[in-house]
């Protein structure tokens, strides 16, 4: 029995030896296969290629961004174009956003319908062509041809070539023109060399792509680009759909720069070892009232909720200072930006005597207001997509409950269906550019007149159709930015919308990455200028 | 049937002695292990009951309003101000937590009921009906338990849309099927045992005999799974709301609570921290308690244990417990085979 005890132990000894030897060589295993994870996993080993290397993690590249791809022609793919150094407009956006030549050297309006352009003599194609007046007019034929927006917002009826001198002629007076060749989707490609199956063009830009894909972008510097060689040898535009994941990725330096990390993680690197180029945008979070509906009618109701939002407390503190309290549709740093307009601050006290006022009284002492028996509840139909939105309806939800109203949110990435359906929403909160092109009709054409195709709510103002004809036939530039002055105070006035916050876009990198800066107009990003050490 | 019965009968009874003789060697005697467990089982008892009645009284006892924000106190770390910090609305966590104990505890009470219930009554109608009813039954629970559980669960919560009830619906909805065949099974080994053939000779009905005679000698196993279950749906729930696919702001419940601040990680831990624990510790209370009331109510089981088996005999045992009430209570051959068959 003593024997079998002791063999017994001899075994469990072994047994611990074995266990003891084997959790050794796993832990060994695992050490080395996070070091060679962290290896192949660096930025600096995302290309076999020689020079260079620099990878760019954002999450505004792909499809659901509707950018997946380089051809300017479909959807918002221009953007891709050109915030990756692909395509470049003949105009482009000063900081202060007022157009500048770029491929251009300047342009004359000879009449109302008639524009003269110059363009520069020695700008050529990554296909080896030359950029003259012949090709512009090919893309641009093409563009009107094929795009969704650029027909109606340009009205080109007829481009004309000679030399390198483009003549563009209109069907109406549009004076926002040269501001709308600053779109993302007047990048100039060469049509003879076309698109390719995987997207990609043939653009002036400082880098040519060679591969493209719904997540990834691989590119290579224009050795004979117009501007300057570029610095860097080869570029990855890598997407991700998650913010976390793409903190974690600059962290780990899988990636040299991101564009579209959440606020909370920038306190992360706010240090050395990082650098942060940010500046405001016009991308607006706001929301649109559905008149269809009972409340969304009720005048009182939409007063109440614009002064019942506390939009510095969203801005300060849930996007932790990263952006620009929301006044009216455009901001401060245009000149018919927020400073332009009057509009109610946060004044819960003030909401609750509009809503008393207008017979909306809490009868059952629950905290929320009646009126001929029906309960003040705001259906508040938003989507996850971009993270502000959500952060806005939890916080509006608990502000606009203290006044009496009962916000129900519906965050739903199925949110454009939904919204087709007047019965199922009283507010719709989303975020859109406003200005994309620093003019200010954009916005009012498309979402706030009878014809406006972003119009969800069905709000109508005669007020604001005669202001906008006047608008659409206006040149002066100081001229047009009165009357956005005053056809934002219509809107406002009338509480049809409400505009919470801008974004404060952001391109956090490691230090050692310069020429990274951030633009007021979203979509110019990687130039020539662009280095890593 | 009769000698396969037997001759498993006869393994069975020497595996059983195997471990009788093993637990001779145990230094504690049985008695001892039988008022520990005893008292373990008032231990976990108790704590699940402070769970529960912390959660039914939630409102009450929460420091302050749980959805009541206040900007100006974000992200604050645990204090004595707030013990378990503030979210990024300012809100108390604490008091997030306690009341994210009353969605998240009940809800999941209220899935592991429904599971239990419907489950039972439509294994006890397969087993006792027997023929096409219970073919029927048994290959639409095949059809469930077909698929990963809460691969199904997120495709039935994703039809139905988000919310905690339906997240509720889609997990009962996977969920039914484990109870409907252990109670078959025990239904099966109970039907022909020689007490019920007395009791339908003393002039039982069907309803008598389901109800007064095999509910109360299969609800002790029914019991226990569905005990320890609780921490399992208590997960499986939380993982919905992570996903987003249960709980909706601003509603407390702890899987969105973590959702909801699982970028702040880095930043502010305590955001997800806390709910984390919260989660922790009601899952091990369940399923010590579950483990605790299965070793109280399987004396079988409880005289084979040994003191120093661990985690891997415990399993193996937990396997054991259907067959062994059914060979050991009533000695009934048949019943065994039974048994053996639809549990194997």
């Amino acid at each position: 029995m003593k024997g079998i005890m002791q063999k017994r132990n001899g075994l469990s000894r072994l047994a611990v030896m074995l266990a003891s030897a084997a959790l050794a060589l796993l832990v060994a295993a695992g050490l080395v296969g996070c070091g060679s994870t962290s290896s192949s996993g660096s930025a600096a080993q995302a290309s076999g290629q020689a020079g260079k290397t620099l990878v760019y993690g954002t999450t505004g590249y792909g499809v659901q961004m509707d950018d997946a791809g380089l051809n300017p022609h479909s959807a918002y793919s221009g953007w891709s174009a050109v915030r990756y150094g692909v395509g470049e407009t003949l105009f482009k956006f000063s900081d202060s956003m007022k157009p500048e030549p770029w491929l251009a050297t300047g342009y004359e309006f000879t009449d109302d319908t008639h524009c003269l352009i110059t363009l520069r003599d020695d700008v050529y194609f990554s296909s080896g062509r030359k950029m003259d007046g012949q090709a512009v007019k090919e893309c641009l034929d093409d563009l009107i041809a094929t795009h969704d927006r650029a027909p109606s917002d340009m009205k080109i009826s007829q481009v004309t070539a000679d030399g390198q001198t483009v003549a563009i002629e209109t069907s109406e007076p549009c004076p926002a023109l040269i501001s709308y060749l600053c779109d993302p989707y007047g990048a100039i490609i060469d049509m003879q060399a076309g698109v390719t199956a995987d997207r990609n063009v043939s653009g002036t830009g400082p880098y040519i792509a060679d591969t493209v894909t719904d997540t990834e972008i691989t590119l290579h510097k224009n050795e004979s680009y117009w501007g300057g060689e570029p610095k860097v040898d080869t570029l990855v535009i890598r997407s991700f759909t998650d913010g976390d994941t793409l903190t974690s990725a600059l962290q780990s330096g899988e990636v040299n720069a991101t564009y579209g990390l959440p606020y909370a993680s920038y306190a992360l690197f706010q240090n050395g070892s990082y650098a942060i180029s940010d500046c405001y945008t016009s991308r607006a979070f706001f929301g649109q009232f559905n008149y269809a509906s009972p409340v969304g009618a009720d005048p009182a109701v939409r007063q109440a909720v614009a002064m019942g939002i506390d939009r510095e407390g969203f801005v300060d503190t849930l996007l932790n200072g990263r952006g620009q309290v929301g006044r009216g549709a455009f901001p401060d740093n245009l000149a018919f930006g927020g400073q332009t307009v009057t509009v109610a601050s946060y004044d819960p006290e003030g909401a609750r005597q509009v809503l008393e006022q207008a017979g909306w009284v809490d009868t059952d002492g629950d905290g929320i207001r009646e009126k001929d028996g029906r309960r003040l509840t705001l259906r508040w139909l938003t989507y996850p997509g971009r993270i502000e939105l959500p952060l806005l309806a939890e916080s509006a939800q608990a502000t606009l409950k203290d006044i009496g109203i009962d916000v129900q949110v519906n965050s739903s990435a199925n949110h454009v269906d939904i919204r087709k359906d007047a019965s199922a929403w009283d507010v719709y909160v989303s975020a859109l550019v406003t200005a994309p092109t620093g003019d200010p009709e954009y916005f009012f054409a498309s979402d706030t007149l009878d014809s406006s195709s972003k119009n969800f709510g069905g709000y109508h103002s005669d007020q604001l159709e005669a202001l906008y004809q006047q608008l659409h036939t206006t040149f002066d530039t100081a001229e047009r930015a009165a009357l956005a002055t005053r056809m934002q105070q219509t809107i406002l006035d009338d509480n049809g919308y409400f505009f919470a916050s801008f974004l404060e876009m952001g391109i956090v990198s490691q230090s050692n990455v310069t020429g990274f800066v951030a633009h007021p107009c979203d979509y110019y990003e990687i130039t020539a200028d662009l280095d890593i050490a | 049937m009769a000698p396969a019965g037997d001759d498993s009968q006869a393994k069975l009874e020497a595996l059983l002695q195997e471990r009788a003789q093993a637990a001779e060697k145990t230094v504690r005697p049985q008695r001892v292990r039988r008022e520990c467990t005893q008292a373990k089982l008032a231990v976990f008892a108790a704590l699940a009951i402070v769970l529960v009645v912390v959660a039914a009284c939630a409102s009450a006892v929460v420091p302050y309003d749980p959805y009541a924000q206040n900007l100006s106190q974000a992200l604050q770390a645990p204090s004595l101000e707030h013990l378990s910090g503030t979210d990024r609305y300012g809100r108390d966590l604490l008091s997030r937590i306690i009341m994210g104990g009353q969605s998240s505890i009940f809800s999941t009470l209220e899935l592991v009921a429904a599971i239990t219930v419907v489950g039972t009554a439509v294994g006890l109608v397969a087993g006792w009906k027997g023929g096409w009813v219970d073919t029927l039954i048994m290959r639409v629970s095949d059809v469930f338990l077909a698929f990963p559980g809460l691969v199904f669960a997120l495709a039935v919560a994703g039809v139905l849309g988000g919310g905690l009830q339906n997240a509720v619906i889609a997990l009962a909805a996977i969920s039914w099927p484990k109870y409907a065949r252990i109670v078959r099974g025990l239904t099966l080994a109970q039907k022909n045992a020689s007490y019920l053939q007395a009791a339908r000779l003393s002039g039982c009905t069907t309803r008598q005999l389901l109800v007064r005679h095999v509910l109360p000698n299969i609800a002790g196993p029914v019991l226990v799974t569905a005990v320890l279950d609780i921490g399992t749906m208590l997960m499986e729930l939380a993982g919905l709301s992570f996903l987003g696919l249960g709980a909706q702001p601003p509603l407390a419940e702890w899987g969105s609570m973590m959702s909801d601040n699982r970028n702040l990680l880095q930043t502010a831990p305590w955001t997800v921290v806390g709910p984390g624990i919260a989660i922790f510790i009601t899952v091990v209370v369940f399923n010590l308690l579950g483990d605790t009331l299965r070793d109280w109510i399987d004396p079988e089981h409880r005289s084979t244990r040994t003191g120093g088996q661990g985690w891997f005999s415990r399993r193996s045992n937990r396997r054991l417990v259907g067959r062994a009430i059914a060979a050991t209570e009533k000695g009934d051959a048949d019943a065994s085979a039974s048994t053996r068959k639809e549990h194997v």
